[in-house]
């Protein structure tokens, strides 16, 4: 029986022109988005693998220098494009994608794409996250809307009721069908963007293809508990018109109105210091102390004094060490602690501020899903960080690499410019390398999205049980 | 006419007494408020990062004038008369910074536009200029991509929601009623009928959309009369724009399909207009043209100031004079005026290259600005975000600005250094003026 009404409900609407059209475009868009997307992230990728490695050449090719006027001469780290982004862009138009490493300085990770670009920019991209996110729902709610309505309008509800289906099971009938149609639409796209996943996605992202099989495991989750939804309201619906309205209303509250108006609000609770506190903070505890009692000439007097201890000589002149780079180093590790604490501070305000929107996921699943999507995607804010604080750690690595040579080798009674070093030091510094996430720690960051679209999942299902015996006949 | 007349006055009494669209119009209304309160709140933080830099900028001021009068005859004052008063400063590294700010339009608040992405102010000195303008503001990424709910955002992507809401139904409301029989019957032709129902249902809208532009420009202080405040302009898009939907919304009741599929088929439009069209055209520029890559000026910069320390100081100098030849007389022995030069040489070199960029990037957004009046409400968001001085063009220019400004901090530094002579007093206060 409850076959039967799966088998009745997916042949109506296939059969259903106006969902024949609909579909037909939304598969067209899909296809478009993922084989453009994907061409354009392989061209992206392309040219971010070139710029990185032209730049790892102009290290090697440096000529003979200092090591410190290496340092400052300086790196660069390019962000990987992710290789799922081609199915959802997440923040990546909104985030630098390249940072200069240089001595003495963390600088930012700058040229965001939407800086570059004009206003339409901030239409957002098509890409299948949009497409699955909040277009699919809209035509689940055509699919769903006059389920019960319509039924009820022909008389047909209570004849099927006479013939002993109850309620529950007509209604997860109903569901299943819808779903069933959903898939047909859905599955094909997720062959299709499989079969895009090639060796350059491999070498990319290693762990690429359970990323991408979460990724489509929580898109069937969703559209499941967005059929549950429409249906239930459909069920009770006085009317197919009253029906249509409050899901086309909750549609455009949950996809449209609600996420800006969330990360709005989010910026209010916890208000984003500025760009100038943000710097001066950083000038002044570096010029200060962190705790604002311990100025750079007092450190640096210690230091001396540390240093001629452990040496056991008088003065600076006598050590057998350069004190140059001593210096530079344990500045650099001073600056480095102020950096790493200022940093942190601004992206824990700004984690604290997409929590808010994480933590909505329970009131709107369209954010549960949208926030679990771009971290499996690598395109969230928790990735963009992750490859900041890669460049630095590769940053620090080198620098001090420069110190420490310029420390042991760069001995007292050596001009600065008759200390020089070469190709061999330029290519004992790997070529910058950043791994990203792997699925576990992405899901591991991201429970509260995924126990949103669970707890929906399971209340649902709940809801309709008790509810379905009470969904009126007439 | 006189039939018109009694049919908007009939529909008007109708309409009236309908409770869904008194709902809709609180909606749209608080949307407004809301939208209005918050671009107020969005532009009065931009003008609190602006007043905290001028703040910096008024206590360095204070410094340099309290620093040019100290008794030299003190070994500890030297150094701080020195940078207050010495066009080289007291040391190399240490420069007197001057703030330049990107002051919000009055009407900023009503479409934020694109002044979130860009940071607000520029520290800038006798130095280059190429580095001092890779800074940006914090900002979370997040709240970027979802965008801000300004009144602009009311006026182009909830309006039109009001507009599908009142028409969909035109016919099919009398159809599905029962009614359509009876007004057949009438004297009166169909075609009147509709046109009267459209015809208030336009007035309407154009009625609320007027009450929320002047909620907005009362709210945010901006006065009306004023030529620079535009809003006879904002009005006229918005009466265009909300037109347009209207008659968009007509096409589709002039279908006479049932009511469920003119509301879907109107939202679908909506979703053409306001979503999908917009979406693909930034796809498809993004995966034709990926952008350039602007570390190659940081990089250019890098190599270049390699090479001006390496190269004999003649190098630097004959490209310096090439730029400023009224100083080719100056003594080329002494440190300073080959240090400053070499500022010079690293901008040019940085400028060509960004040249070649900025014109690329010019001509990828050209590329989208051809395709925008398929999406018209990006074309009505970027023309409003032009009146409020929110575009990226603004940008530019203020960019351009800067830039201008750093090259009189150089003149007038220039102009003392490179004739031996030191910076008065009244030189000072020229400088904080503002040059």
């Amino acid at each position: 029986m409850l076959r039967l009404v799966i088998k009745k409900e997916f042949m109506t609407a296939l059969r259903d022109v106006r969902l024949q059209v609909s579909g037909a475009i939304l598969i067209v868009l899909m296809l478009t988005a993922v084989l453009v997307g994907k061409q354009g992230q392989k061209q992206i990728q392309t040219e971010r693998e070139k710029a990185q490695s032209a730049m790892y050449d102009t290290w090697l090719n440096q000529g003979e220098k200092h090591p410190h006027s290496a340092a400052h001469y300086g790196m660069f780290a390019f962000k990987p494009k992710p290789v799922l982004s081609f199915l959802d862009v997440g923040l990546d138009n909104y985030t630098g994608v390249s940072v200069f490493l240089e001595a003495h300085r963390q600088n930012e990770v700058l040229f965001s794409a939407a800086q570059d670009s004009n206003g339409m920019t901030r239409f957002g991209e098509m890409t299948a996250a949009l497409i699955l996110q909040v277009l699919l729902p809209l035509l689940i709610i055509f699919l769903t809307f006059n389920i019960f309505s319509r039924e009820r309008e022909e008389g047909t509800l209570r004849l099927i009721h006479a013939q002993g289906l109850s309620m529950r099971q007509l209604l997860l009938g109903k569901v299943w069908g819808t779903y069933a149609m959903v898939l047909l639409i859905f599955l094909p796209l997720v062959l299709l963007a499989y079969l895009l996943l090639d060796e350059q996605s491999a070498q990319l992202d290693s762990h690429v293809t359970g990323k991408f099989l979460t990724l489509a495991a929580s898109y069937a989750l969703y559209f499941l508990v967005f059929v549950l939804l429409c249906v239930l309201i459909s069920a009770f619906a006085k009317n197919s018109g009253v029906s249509l309205l409050s899901l086309l209303g909750l549609w455009i509250v949950a996809c449209i109105v609600l996420p800006k108006a969330t990360s709005n609000l989010a910026d209010k609770v916890y208000p984003t210091p500025s760009q100038f506190e943000f710097r001066s903070t950083i000038e002044e505890k570096v010029e200060n102390g962190i705790d604002g009692h311990n100025p750079y000439d007092a450190r640096l007097a210690s230091l001396r004094e540390a240093t001629l201890d452990q040496y056991g000589v008088g003065t600076i002149e006598e050590l057998p060490v350069n004190w140059s780079g001593i210096a530079m180093q344990a500045g650099e590790e001073y600056t480095d602690q102020v950096y790493d604490h200022e940093f942190s501070k601004v992206e824990q305000i700004f984690h604290q501020q997409n929590r808010v929107s994480e933590w909505a996921g329970f009131l709107n699943p369209y954010l549960a899903v949208r926030n679990l999507s771009m971290a499996l995607a690598g395109t969230d804010f928790r990735h963009h960080v992750a490859f900041a604080r890669a460049a630095e750690d590769y940053r620090r690595a080198f620098v001090k690499k420069m110190n420490k040579d310029m420390e042991v080798n760069h001995t007292p009674g050596i001009a600065f410019g008759d200390y020089n070093v070469g190709e061999e030091m330029w290519s004992s510094i790997a070529p910058f390398a950043y791994e990203l996430p792997r699925t576990a720690t992405i899901l591991g960051q991201e429970w509260r999205s995924l126990a949103a679209l669970s707890l929906w999942l399971v209340a649902l299902f709940l809801g309709s049980f008790v509810l379905a015996p009470k969904i009126p006949k007439l | 006419m006189k039939i018109l007349m009694h049919i908007l006055s009939f529909e008007w009494k109708i309409l009236w007494r309908s409770q869904t669209l008194k709902v809709l119009l609180l909606v749209i209304l608080g949307a407004g408020l809301y939208g209005i309160y918050f671009g107020k709140f969005e532009v009065e933080k931009q003008q609190a990062r602006i007043a905290e830099v001028q703040a910096e900028q008024r206590q360095r001021f204070d410094s340099l004038l309290v620093w040019a009068q100290l008794d030299t005859t003190l070994e500890a004052n030297r150094a701080k008369y020195a940078r207050a008063l010495m066009p080289s400063g007291s040391d190399y590294r240490t420069h007197s910074n001057y703030t330049v700010v990107n002051t919000p339009s009055a009407t900023a608040g009503l479409c934020l536009g694109q002044r979130d992405l860009y940071p607000v102010y520029y520290n800038l000195n006798i130095t280059d200029f190429a580095r001092k303008v890779n800074t940006g503001e914090l900002a979370n990424p997040m709240k970027l991509l979802t965008g801000n709910f300004d009144l602009s955002y009311v006026i182009v992507f909830l309006l039109p929601l009001l507009i599908i809401s009142l028409f969909y139904n035109l016919y099919s409301v009398e159809k599905e009623g029962g009614t359509l029989p009876l007004l057949r019957a009438q004297t009166v032709s169909l075609f009147t009928l509709l046109l009267g129902k459209s015809i208030i249902r336009l007035f309407l809208i154009w009625g609320v959309g007027a009450i929320l532009l002047l909620l907005g420009f009362l709210l945010q202080g901006v006065p009306l009369a004023a030529t620079e405040s535009g809003f006879f302009r904002w009005l006229g898009i918005l009466l265009a724009y909300t037109t347009l939907w209207a008659l968009v919304m007509v096409g589709v009741v002039a279908l006479r399909r049932s009511s469920a599929l003119s509301a879907m088929l109107g939202l679908g439009l909506w979703l053409v207009f306001t979503l999908i069209t917009p979406a693909l055209i930034n796809l498809s520029v993004s995966a034709a043209q990926p952008l350039p890559n602007r570390a190659e000026v940081i990089h250019a910069v890098r190599t270049q100031n390699d090479k001006n320390w390496e190269m004999p100081k003649s190098y630097v100098l004959n490209q310096f004079y090439a730029a400023y030849p009224e100083y080719a007389e100056v003594d080329t022995t002494e440190f300073y005026p080959w240090y400053y030069a070499t500022f010079t040489v690293l901008d040019q070199e940085a400028q060509a290259l960004k040249a070649v960029i900025d014109e690329q990037v010019q001509e990828r957004n050209a590329q989208m600005a051809r395709w925008e009046w398929l999406a018209p409400a990006a074309w009505v968001h970027e023309r409003l975000a032009g009146l409020c001085h929110t575009d990226r063009q603004s940008q530019m220019a203020f960019l351009k600005e800067a830039q201008a400004y750093h090259e009189k901090i150089k003149d007038f530094y220039f102009a003392r250094l490179y004739e031996g002579a030191s910076i008065t007093l009244e030189d000072l206060r020229k400088l904080e003026r503002g040059l």
